[in-house]
């Protein structure tokens, strides 16, 4: 019985570092995280790890550890080494296909958003842990990852099924379909350039699955003024103008660091199901935070899905776990 | 106005009357003020020995202090002078030249001539050398033969607090890049020195004292030595010229071989170590431009070919005395085949 | 509400700059396959570092330099050269060895320079140039002109002891200059993966206090933009920025390479990695710029390459007066 773990060497080292003071994340406290997750697995029986490779030293790091201690009780590492290694995304859509094909139980992966995203495409009906690593983390969780492990092993070895499903927004242009987990943002930018968006002139449509006030990101702008929890079917869709033309004016924290005004003329849920066509025919689409998709007089259209990943909710997990106390052993008390 | 001051204050004195005269200059060194980010005094030390305290506070923004890395801010004072500042680098030791000397010779030297006469570079390293202080092999080298070997850069070697003034204000004049050499077992020694501004020309030896019989050139704080083995070879009968190049790049040949042909033996002294130093490059000059006129073989003395020694008995072995010199001006005053 | 969208964020990008962004690339590309044939018949001397592949770095960070700022390059430096605005017919005749070359031919390849363009010239000695770039940068922060100094580096000079002070002295003197490590994957024949010792030279920038970022060098898009905050940020005060361009280079690591530690990659390189083509589907694409407009300046650039070729291999070589002129101001 397997659980796979999928690591991104690259987050955390996008110009949001220079514009945005955002943080950087060591690569050597990402393998850190990876071998609490095994120590997690092993102390509750899963047998078998999956865990991605990379060329950032992620993998490499946990090999040694692998190597090193042979009395740490952790379920037994495979690494994917079936696909060739390109540093890019691809290489995490590989490897959850992989720990999919594999029989995989829980796919936790480490990132940010853009991680999470590629993931969650590729993760099928397994279900998915996304823990934080990155910038703008909405999606996935800033938990502690030996209590994640845990919850990961408890849904794994089927003692505890507390998996919610998350929606998604799957956005089409020019024959490519992407899914967000957070937003969706059009910008009449021209150009992907350096990725990341940070700047709120020229956003004129923006997408969410869900808006919650405190949260980091373009999602801040719809949740500071209509908030629309995670656990509702609905989303979130704005109509967003230049702040000094615009019907409302949120300030707002669209990336760590950063407070901007953002405009906003219209607000309204956003139904599953709902096809919607983007007024934008020339710029880009930013997909969870990061501009994606370049259109040069091309129609896109955003949908809101009820069928995003089943996601891991491990306060739920634990808190099952410790009603059903399946974390401890009661002796029978002496009299 | 001349009056009695030391070298050390004649650097400072250099130092202060151009940064106000001209503010491009900048001063930047490791503790050139000293107190950087610490919670006592600004100005705390003023250099290691003193040399430039009190410029912090006179000139505000305009004394750097750096980290300890050499070539990053002699580096930096490089490329500075490029731009229009005439900065002038503190290299603390002559002996630290290792962890910065590619910045100097590689860059700094060769900029005019690979850039086809276009680059100026108008940047002092001004640097200690020299024993004494028994200081040991790593901070007490006379290093200045390596700059002197090096097309592009200009190497000045004051030997007494008039000398260290007027030298520094040229050096801080002249738009090419000079290594300033002070011997920091000088810094103590007193002179008369006049209170304005005064330039000394590169290139132009001081006869320290005028004479017949035979020529000693010396170099840097070796002049005062040999000055003292004048006196005492004046006694006996024997009438030394002493010629103070100032300069050993440019070099003033004419001065030099001038004095040779006249009295026809040549002594030099270097406090340098023997293999190319100073000594053996004016030796050659002699040698090949007054080989006429020599009537004995050219002497040198200089240090011994090891590290510099660090206890007393032999650091004062190690550096060329008045006896020495004395003793090598009878040998070439007495020869003859 | 309004139902016009708003304009398009150009980041300062009009047709005019795109087009010369466009020139720039092109004028590099063309200049280094030239010298890359001419050298191969045996008429220039010495060696030549040939930068093709690698044109949005130089074009990307250099369309925001002006005459307050200052450059400094590397042994791969015609590229850097061409980027800041010096004489393409100079430098052709300077890498010939003539006099009317930028140098008038006592620098060559390694050492073209222009000081009143702000170019400190490529350097022959690897981290030779970051120093002088602290100092380029302290000059204007205390002449108070809002320039930059920008010291292009490689993968190879990230290792070396200069660039690393020199990272220090900027953070600590809070200096405006950018450090753009260009990351060809190759110090010579070694790897950078294996010689960077931390997962990217970026990585090393929080050691020195300061921010790093990594772009896609074969997307002038993204090194403009990635290039256009450090320089703001510098110019406005913020301090320095590391910069690590991520991409390849085309030619072998001087002109005789035959580059065999590289297997198979250079052909995958040049077919699929050529930041020129992907601009020039880009702009074509939005509308930014027409075809036309951009062969004209590939035929403008081809006899620009070819009369430099021309003009220097027709001028005289310095002779022996030139030999020892010019070693100092006066002496």
């Amino acid at each position: 019985m397997t659980v796979g773990v999928v690591a991104n060497p690259a987050s955390g080292r996008d110009i949001r570092r220079l514009v945005a003071r955002a943080s950087v994340f060591p690569t050597a406290e990402k393998a850190n995280m990876v071998q609490r997750l095994l120590t997690a697995f092993g102390t509750l029986g899963v047998e078998r790890a999956m865990v991605s490779t990379d060329l950032g030293g992620i993998s490499a790091n946990v090999l040694r550890a692998v190597d090193r201690s042979r009395d740490n009780q952790w379920p037994k590492v495979e690494f994917c080494t079936d696909d060739p290694l390109t540093g890019t995304v691809a290489d995490t859509a590989n490897a959850v296909r992989r720990m999919v094909t594999a029989g995989a139980r829980v796919i936790v992966c480490l990132g940010g958003d853009g991680t999470a995203r590629v993931a969650a495409a590729a993760c099928g009906d397994v279900p998915l842990l996304a823990l934080s690593t990155g910038t703008n983390n909405t999606f996935p969780q800033l938990r502690e990852a030996t209590v994640a492990g845990l919850a990961a092993a408890l849904v794994a070895t089927g003692q505890v099924d507390a998996t919610t499903r998350a929606t998604a927004l799957e956005v089409t242009a020019r024959g490519r379909t992407e899914l967000a987990l957070v937003d969706v943002c059009a910008s009449t930018s021209r150009h992907v350039g350096a990725r990341a968006l940070w700047d709120p002139a020229g956003l004129t449509e923006l997408f969410c699955t869900f808006a919650e006030p405190d949260a980091i990101g373009l999602s801040s702008v719809a949740g500071l003024l209509a908030p629309s929890p995670r656990t509702t079917p609905d989303g979130v869709a704005v109509r967003l103008a230049p702040p000094e033309r615009a019907r409302m004016v949120v300030n707002a924290p669209i990336a760590p660091g950063l407070v901007r005004p953002v405009g906003v003329d219209e607000i309204r849920p956003l139904h599953p199901g709902e096809r919607v066509v983007l007024r934008l025919r020339d710029g880009v689409i930013a997909v969870d935070g990061e501009r994606e998709l370049e259109l040069a007089g091309h129609e896109a259209t955003v949908t809101l899905r009820a069928d995003g990943p089943r996601c891991v909710d491990v306060a739920a997990v634990l808190a099952e776990a410790a009603r059903r106390e399946l974390l401890s052993t009661r002796k029978e008390s002496q009299r | 106005m001349a009056r009695t001051i030391s070298y050390r204050e004649a650097v400072n004195e250099a130092l202060a009357q151009e940064m106000d005269r001209d503010p491009s200059v900048i001063v930047m060194g490791e503790d050139n003020a000293g107190g950087a980010g610490s919670p006592g005094e600004e100005d705390a030390w003023g250099g290691v020995l003193g040399v430039t305290k009190g410029l912090y506070h006179r000139f505000p923004g305009r004394v750097l202090d750096t980290p300890i890395s050499e070539s990053a801010f002699v580096g930096a004072a490089i490329g500075a002078a490029t731009r229009g500042m005439r900065p002038v680098a503190e290299l603390m030791f002559i002996d630290f030249m290792g962890v910065c000397f590619d910045q100097i010779f590689n860059q700094a030297a060769k900029f005019r001539y690979m850039f086809g006469g276009k680059a100026v570079t108008p940047v002092v390293i001004r640097t200690m050398y020299g024993a004494g202080l028994r200081a040991a092999a790593q901070h007490s080298q006379a290093l200045y033969p390596l700059f002197t070997h090096i097309p592009g850069l200009k190497v000045v070697v004051p030997s007494s607090p008039y000398e260290a003034k007027g030298l520094l204000i040229q050096s801080i004049r002249d738009d090419d890049p000079v290594i300033f050499c002070e011997h920091k077992a000088m810094y103590d020694t007193t002179g008369e020195v006049p209170e304005d501004s005064y330039a000394i020309p590169f290139g132009e030896a001081n006869v320290v004292r005028d004479g017949g019989d035979v020529t000693v050139v010396a170099i840097g704080r070796m002049v005062s030595v040999a000055a003292q083995a004048a006196s005492e070879l004046a006694a006996s009968g024997i009438d030394v010229e002493l010629i103070d190049p100032r300069t050993t790049s440019p070099l003033d040949t004419d001065t030099i071989l001038e004095s040779v042909e006249n009295t026809g033996r040549l002594v030099v002294v270097d406090e340098a170590t023997p293999r190319c130093n100073v000594a053996t490059d004016i030796s050659a000059l002699a040698a090949k431009e007054a080989f006429g006129s020599l009537r004995a073989p050219i002497e040198m003395v200089t240090a011994p070919h090891t590290p510099v020694p660090f206890a007393d008995s032999l650091e004062d072995l190690y550096i060329p005395d008045a006896q020495r010199i004395v003793n090598a001006v009878k040998s070439v005053a007495g020869w003859s085949r | 509400m309004t139902d016009t969208l708003p304009r398009p964020v150009e980041g300062g990008l009009d047709e005019n700059r795109l087009r010369e962004a466009y020139r720039v690339m092109r004028t590099i590309r063309m200049f280094e396959e030239r010298v890359h044939d001419e050298f191969a018949t045996g008429e220039i001397p010495g060696f030549v570092h040939l930068y093709a592949g690698e044109e949005a770095s130089a074009a990307g960070v250099c369309a925001h330099l002006d005459q307050r700022d200052a450059i400094a390059s590397t042994h791969r430096g015609h590229g850097h050269c061409i980027a800041k605005g010096v004489d393409v017919k100079a430098m052709m005749a300077e890498i010939y060895g003539r006099t009317t070359g930028s140098c008038h031919g006592k620098g060559g390849s390694m050492h073209i320079a222009d000081l009143s363009k702000g170019m400190l010239g490529a350097n022959g000695i690897v981290g030779g140039g970051p120093p002088l770039i602290c100092g380029t940068a302290l000059a204007a922060k205390l002449q108070q002109t809002g320039g930059v100094g920008v010291a292009f580096f490689g993968d190879g000079a990230s290792n070396q002891g200069t660039t690393l002070e020199a990272l220090n002295l900027a953070a600590v003197w809070n200096l405006p200059a950018i450090f753009v490590a260009e990351n060809n994957g190759y110090a010579e024949a070694t790897s950078s993966t294996w010689s960077v010792a931390a997962d990217n030279i970026a990585d090393r920038a929080a050691g020195f206090g300061m921010p790093g970022v990594i772009v896609d060098g074969f997307d002038f898009f993204a090194v403009y933009e990635a290039a256009g905050e450090a320089i703001a940020r510098a110019r406005e005060g913020g301090g320095p920025t590391l910069i690590e361009v991520k991409f390849t280079r085309y030619f072998g690591h001087f002109e005789g390479d035959q580059q065999s530690y590289r297997a198979d990659e250079v052909a995958n390189a040049r077919a699929n990695l050529d930041c020129l083509s992907r601009f020039r589907a880009r702009v074509v694409e939005t509308g930014q710029l027409r075809q036309s407009t951009l062969d004209q300046v590939d035929a403008e650039v081809t006899t620009l390459v070819d009369d430099a070729v021309t003009e220097a291999k027709a001028a005289p070589k310095p002779t022996r007066a030139d030999l020892e002129t010019d070693v100092y101001v006066s002496y």
